[in-house]
C-alpha cells in the first residue's frame, strides 16, 4: 500500500486545524492545537497510560472471554441444530439492543470495578462472534460437504476439516467488528461508573469543562484502539493464512 | 461375482414429491459396469445424470423398487459413501490448503497419519504434471491445473470404482482435449474402472469402452453402445470412419431427447 | 434459492422467554435485584408512561435526524471519495482506522462544543452513522465490474447513466449493509450523548434508573432501546427486501 496519500492527508488535516485555530482566533476550550494536547498527554503521562492500559486490559479480557463463548455457542449449535433454533432468536433480540444500554445493568450488578467493564465487553462482543461464526460454518456448499462425506469422513470430520476454516474468514470479521465494540463499551462504561481507566478520565474532564483534557484522553483512547486493533490484524493473518 | 459385475444398477427408481406433486427423476435404469471397464454416460440436461451420480455415490437412496449391487452385495443408503471415489464437477478445492494437502484430503479422512499421506500424495505429483507446485495453493493455479489435482485427490482415494461428473466442463477446449488425453493415460497405467458423466458426445467416444445414453426426464437408459476403438487412442482417432459413425448414430438419440426435454419446457 | 425462514421457531422462544421471566423468575426466588419478574418490569413501566413516551420520542427524534443526516453526508461523500482516486487512497485507510476507534468518545467533547441541547446528541448520531455508510459507498462503488462498465460504454451511455443504471445498483446492497450499521450506531450515540446530561431521553431515565438503583426501571429501559432499535432496523430491512433485492458479488 502506498503510505503517501495518507500521510499527506493527515498532515494536511493536521495543517488544517493549526490554521483553523489561527485564522478565526478560536479558542483553546473549543478547539485546542494539537500540540496543545500532546503536551497535556506528556504533562501527566503516568494518568493516561495506566488509565488506558486498565481500559485496554478490561477490553482485551472481555474481548477474549466473549469471543470464545460466541465461538464455541456458534459450533455447537451447528452440532445441534435445535439449539440453534431455540437461542439464535435469543441472540438476535438482545442484539439489537444497543449495548451501552446494558452499562446501567452491569454497574449495578457487577459493582463500579473491572468487573462490570469485562461483562460490558464480553456483552459487546459475544453476539457478532456468534452470528458471524454461525454464517461462517454454514458456508460450505452441499457439494463439498458430499464430497467429504463420500470419503467417509463422520460429523466432526466435516466440521474440523471444511466448515471450521471455511467459516475462519466470517470469524475474523466478527473479532473486528467486536473488538471496536468491546472498547466502546468499556469506555463508555467507565465514564458512567469507575474508580480508573481512560473512560473515567475523560469523563472527568468533560464534568469539569476541561476541553484541553478531554482532547488529551481522547486521543490516548484512539492511539491505544489502534495499537489493539493492529494486534488483532496480525492474530487475522494466521486465522486465515491462505488468503 | 462376476455375474453382477463391479456395480449394478437394477431396476432403479427415484422420484421425488413436491407440494403434492410428483417428479420421476430417474425410471427403471438398469446397467452393469464390468470391472475395469471405462463407460461414459452421456444425457440431455435434466435427464437425471446428477440424481444418478448422488445414488451411485451413497449420498441419495433410489427408491424401494430396485437395488444397486456392489461387487454383488446390495446397497442400502449410504452403504456406498466411502466405497466410490468421486469427482464433482467443480474441483472444490479447499482454499486453505496448500495444493499437496488438497491431494491427502481423502487419505488423511481415512485415518493415515498426516505425514505418511503428504508423501504417498507427492510420489504422484509428477505423474499428474504438477511437479514443484506442492506447496502451492489453489488460487495460484490455472483451472486446468486445479481439475488435475481433485482428479489426484480422487485417485488417492483408491477405491475400485472411480465416478466422474464431467470433470473438463469448465475447461477451454484446447486444455480439456489435454486432459482427456492425459487421464486415458493414467487409466491405462492404473486400470480402475471409470463411470464417467459428461454431455459431450466426442468426449464420450473418445474415452469410453461402452457409451450409456440417457433418455430425457424421466431419465432411463436410452442405448448402450459399445465402442471398439483401438487403444491406445491419439487425437487422430476423432476423425476415423469409425469413431464418425459411432457418432451419427448416437448424435441422433441424443438430438432427439434433447428435443424432448426442450419441447417439454417450452 | 433462499428459504423464507419461518416464523415459528421465533415466536416460539419469544413465548417461552416471557411466560419464563413473568412466572419462573419469581417461582425460582430470584433476587429481584438480579433479575425482576416480567410482572414487575411492566409495572414499573406503567409507572412511568408519560415520562417513557417523551424519552422514547426525544431519543428517536435525535437518532433520525442524526442518521438521516449522516447518512446522506456519508454517500455523498462516499460517491465523491471512488470517483476521486487520490482522495480514496488518502481518506479510505482513515476512515477505515476510525471505524476501530471509539469515536463515541468523541461525544465528551461534542457535548462541551454544543451543551446539553438536543443538537449535540444529533451531532453525535450524526458523525457515528457517517463513517460506516461513507466506507460502505465507497466499498460498494469499488465492485463495480470492469466489464460491465464497458458493456455499457459501449452502448454509448453517459458518466451519468453509468452511474445510475450500473454504479449504484452494484453498490446498494454493501450501502444497505452500512445503512444498518450506521442507525445502530446512531442510536448508540444519542443514547450516550443523553448520558452526559439532559433532562428528556432514554439515556437520560437510564442515568437516573442507575443512581437509583432501580433495576425494574433499567430493564424497561432496555426493553425501550430494544424496540427503539428494532423499528428503524426493521424499515431498512423492509426497505432491502422491497427495492434492493439482489446481492453484492
Amino acid at each position: 500500500m502506498n503510505l503517501l496519500p495518507v500521510t499527506v492527508a493527515l498532515a494536511g488535516l493536521l495543517a488544517l486545524w493549526e490554521l483553523a485555530i489561527a485564522l478565526f482566533r478560536v479558542p483553546g476550550f473549543v478547539l485546542p492545537r494539537p500540540l496543545d494536547i500532546a503536551t497535556a498527554v506528556m504533562e501527566n503521562p503516568g494518568l493516561y497510560a495506566s488509565g488506558m492500559l486498565l481500559t485496554a486490559l478490561e477490553a482485551i479480557g472481555g474481548f477474549a472471554a466473549g469471543a470464545a463463548l460466541g465461538f464455541g455457542l456458534a459450533v455447537l449449535m451447528v452440532l445441534f441444530r435445535p439449539l440453534e433454533r431455540a437461542l439464535v432468536p435469543i441472540a438476535i433480540a438482545i442484539s439489537s439492543v444497543p449495548s451501552i444500554a446494558f452499562i446501567p445493568l452491569a454497574l449495578v450488578w457487577f459493582g463500579l470495578g473491572p468487573v462490570s467493564k469485562v461483562a460490558m465487553a464480553a456483552l459487546a462482543v459475544v453476539f457478532v462472534v456468534l452470528l458471524n461464526t454461525l454464517n461462517g460454518l454454514k458456508r460450505p456448499d452441499r457439494e463439498a460437504i458430499n464430497l467429504l462425506r463420500s470419503f467417509g469422513a463422520g460429523r466432526l470430520g466435516i466440521l474440523w476439516r471444511l466448515q471450521l476454516p471455511a467459516a475462519m474468514p466470517a470469524v475474523v470479521t466478527g473479532l473486528r467488528v467486536g473488538l471496536a465494540r468491546s472498547t466502546i463499551a468499556v469506555i463508555v462504561a467507565e465514564m458512567l461508573g469507575a474508580y480508573a481507566g481512560i473512560g473515567q478520565i475523560i469523563y472527568q474532564a468533560t464534568v469539569q469543562v476541561d476541553a484541553l483534557h478531554v482532547w488529551a484522553g481522547v486521543a490516548v483512547a484512539t492511539a491505544g484502539s489502534l495499537l489493539l486493533n493492529a494486534v488483532l490484524v496480525a492474530v487475522d493473518r494466521r486465522l486465515v493464512w491462505w488468503s | 461375482m462376476p455375474a453382477e459385475g463391479l456395480l449394478a444398477l437394477r431396476n432403479v427408481w427415484k422420484r421425488f414429491h413436491s407440494g403434492g406433486t410428483e417428479t420421476v427423476a430417474l425410471h427403471d435404469v438398469d446397467f452393469v459396469i464390468e470391472p475395469g471397464q471405462f463407460v461414459t454416460l452421456i444425457g440431455p440436461s435434466g435427464c437425471g445424470k446428477s440424481t444418478l451420480f448422488n445414488i451411485i455415490a451413497g449420498l441419495e437412496e433410489p427408491d424401494g423398487d430396485g437395488s444397486v449391487l456392489f461387487q454383488g452385495q446390495p446397497q442400502r443408503h449410504r452403504d456406498l459413501l466411502g466405497k466410490v471415489s468421486f469427482m464433482p464437477q467443480k474441483d472444490l478445492l479447499f482454499p486453505w490448503r496448500t495444493v499437496l494437502d488438497n491431494a491427502a484430503l481423502a487419505l488423511e479422512i481415512e485415518g493415515m497419519p498426516r505425514k505418511a499421506a503428504r508423501q504417498k500424495a507427492a510420489a504422484l505429483f509428477p505423474e499428474f504434471g504438477l511437479q514443484g507446485f506442492e506447496k502451492h495453493y489453489p488460487r495460484q493455479l490455472s483451472g486446468g491445473m486445479r481439475q488435475r489435482v481433485a482428479l489426484m485427490r480422487t485417485f488417492l482415494f483408491e477405491r475400485e470404482l472411480l465416478l466422474l461428473d464431467e470433470p473438463f466442463g469448465a475447461l477451454d477446449a484446447l486444455t480439456r482435449s489435454m486432459m482427456q488425453r492425459w487421464l486415458l493415460e493414467i487409466w491405462a497405467r492404473h486400470r480402475r474402472t471409470v463411470l464417467f458423466i459428461t454431455h459431450d458426445i466426442d468426449e464420450a467416444i473418445f474415452l469410453g469402452d461402452r457409451v450409456i445414453v440417457m433418455s430425457a426426464r424421466p431419465g432411463t437408459v436410452r442405448c448402450d453402445e459399445r465402442v471398439d476403438l483401438p487403444r491406445p487412442r491419439s487425437g487422430e482417432v476423432m476423425l476415423t470412419p469409425q469413431f464418425l459413425d459411432v457418432k451419427r448414430r448416437l448424435l441422433a438419440i441424443v438430438e432427439e431427447e434433447s428435443r424432448k426435454t426442450f419441447s417439454a419446457s417450452a | 434459492m433462499e428459504e423464507r425462514p419461518s416464523l415459528i421457531a421465533p415466536v416460539a422462544t419469544a413465548i417461552v422467554v416471557v411466560a419464563a421471566w413473568w412466572f419462573l423468575v419469581p417461582l425460582l426466588g430470584i433476587n429481584p435485584r438480579y433479575l425482576p419478574s416480567l410482572s414487575t418490569v411492566v409495572a414499573d413501566g406503567l409507572s412511568i408512561r408519560s415520562d417513557l413516551v417523551a424519552g422514547f420520542w426525544r431519543t428517536f427524534v435525535e437518532t433520525a435526524l442524526g442518521f438521516l443526516v449522516g447518512s446522506l453526508i456519508g454517500f455523498a461523500v462516499g460517491v465523491v471519495f471512488a470517483y476521486i482516486p487520490i482522495l480514496e487512497r488518502a481518506f479510505l485507510p482513515i476512515l477505515v482506522a476510525a471505524q476501530t476507534i471509539p469515536v463515541i468518545a468523541f461525544g465528551a467533547i461534542v457535548v462541551i462544543w454544543f451543551g446539553n441541547t438536543i443538537l449535540a446528541k444529533v451531532v453525535i448520531a450524526f458523525y457515528l452513522s457517517f463513517f460506516p455508510v461513507t466506507v460502505a459507498t465507497i466499498r460498494g462503488l469499488e465492485t463495480v465490474d470492469r466489464d460491465r462498465e464497458n458493456l455499457m460504454r459501449s452502448f454509448g451511455a453517459s458518466g451519468r447513466q453509468i452511474f445510475l443504471k450500473l454504479a449504484l445498483p452494484t453498490a446498494l446492497p454493501l450501502i444497505m449493509v452500512g445503512l444498518k450499521i450506521g442507525v445502530s450506531f446512531s442510536l448508540a450515540g444519542a443514547i450516550v450523548g443523553e448520558f452526559f446530561g439532559d433532562t428528556v431521553g432514554l439515556g437520560v431515565l437510564l442515568i437516573q434508573a442507575l443512581y437509583f438503583e432501580q433495576v425494574p426501571r433499567i430493564w424497561v429501559l432496555i426493553v425501550a432501546c430494544a424496540i427503539l432499535g428494532t423499528i428503524p432496523y426493521a424499515l431498512l430491512v423492509l426497505v432491502e427486501r422491497r427495492w434492493v433485492w439482489w446481492r453484492a458479488e
